[in-house]
């Protein structure tokens, strides 16, 4: 019964503590990130498993969470509103080569970041070249080019 | 950051993307609130919130001083806390000690140092005999296995009255 709970309790945790994180935070990975990443990992494995090591309590567990994950994805499919609490939707945050001040703020973007996904997605070098930038439900940020008159 | 820009930051675009801004706002305002949790929370847990911690270690006495105790008040599911018992008696005695209530449920006696000369079960606890010293002083180390889940009870006595009484609480 336990390893059910655990999983499920961590599954929700987890999920709380990253939509508190934002979308971005480990959407472009930095290699600190992957280590960040997976210094979360081990933490949670202990949780996970307990005290007990058998072939049986990591099986339930990983059943659990994957019954979770494709339980929310059905959900997902079925109601609009569940999709949304836990996708997010996009947001614009560069519009016609101007950036959206008050939407950086709150997404915790800088020029910079917009322009690193522009050159590597692009081949963009000025602000100006873009149309618009959308900041993904997974965090990625795409460039749309201005059409070169 | 004017001011003036942002209602025109936060009005819906439709193209190329489908926005919801208000929505959306209310993602950022809970991401801002669930920051100031997190480091609530670091916070309450640098303070003892989850064991180890001015909040959470305590020392108590028993009205005559013949008892005292120090333990943790939070304890977490299987990490391990110190507990010590002080009694004080006749030099050169054997001192009585009864550990009652309802927390040998949720706690696993890993050590007790020193041995005790004698032990005995008593109803829901243990009863324990302890070598004083030559000041009329003894000290019982235990090593507690938080194996259960909330609140357990303790009650610790001596023969004659003093007696001290107190909650523990294990998180999951």
């Amino acid at each position: 019964m336990d390893s059910v709970l655990r999983a499920a309790a961590m599954y929700l945790a987890l999920m709380v503590l990253f939509k508190i994180a934002g979308r971005r935070s480990l959407a472009e990975l930095t290699t600190f990130d992957f280590v960040l990443l997976m210094i979360i990992g081990e933490a949670t494995q202990q949780a996970l498993l307990g005290d007990d090591f058998s072939l049986t309590n990591s099986l339930m567990v990983i059943v659990t969470l994957i019954a979770i994950d494709v339980g929310l994805s059905l959900l997902k499919q079925r109601s609009r509103w569940v999709s949304q609490l836990i996708d997010g939707g996009p947001t614009i945050i560069v519009e016609n080569g101007r950036i959206l001040q008050g939407r950086m703020r709150h997404v915790r973007l800088v020029e910079a970041d917009i322009m690193e996904a522009a050159r590597s997605s692009q081949g963009i070098e000025t602000l100006e070249q873009i149309k618009f930038a959308i900041i993904e439900r997974n965090g990625k940020i795409s460039v749309i080019p201005k059409e070169s008159s | 950051m004017s001011q003036d820009s942002e209602p025109d930051d936060l009005h819906n675009r439709m193209f190329p993307v489908r926005e919801d801004m208000a929505y959306q706002l209310k993602v950022w305002r809970f991401e801002r609130v669930g920051w100031y949790v997190l480091v609530l929370l670091v916070v309450l847990t640098l303070l003892g919130l989850f064991s180890r911690g001015p909040l959470s270690s305590r020392d108590l006495h028993s009205s005559d001083g013949r008892l005292g105790v120090e333990y943790e008040l939070f304890h977490r599911n299987g990490s391990t806390n110190p507990m010590l018992l002080r009694l004080k008696g006749q030099p050169n005695a054997l001192l009585e000690v009864e550990l009652g209530g309802d927390w040998l449920e949720g706690f696993d006696v890993q050590a007790l140092q020193p041995q005790p000369t004698r032990s005995a079960s008593a109803g829901q606890g243990l009863k324990f005999w302890v070598q004083a010293d030559a000041q009329g002083e003894a000290s019982l180390y235990l090593s507690l296995l938080s194996e259960g889940l909330g609140t357990y009870h303790s009650r610790i006595a001596v023969p004659g009255g003093a007696a001290v009484s107190f909650d523990q609480f294990i998180f999951p």
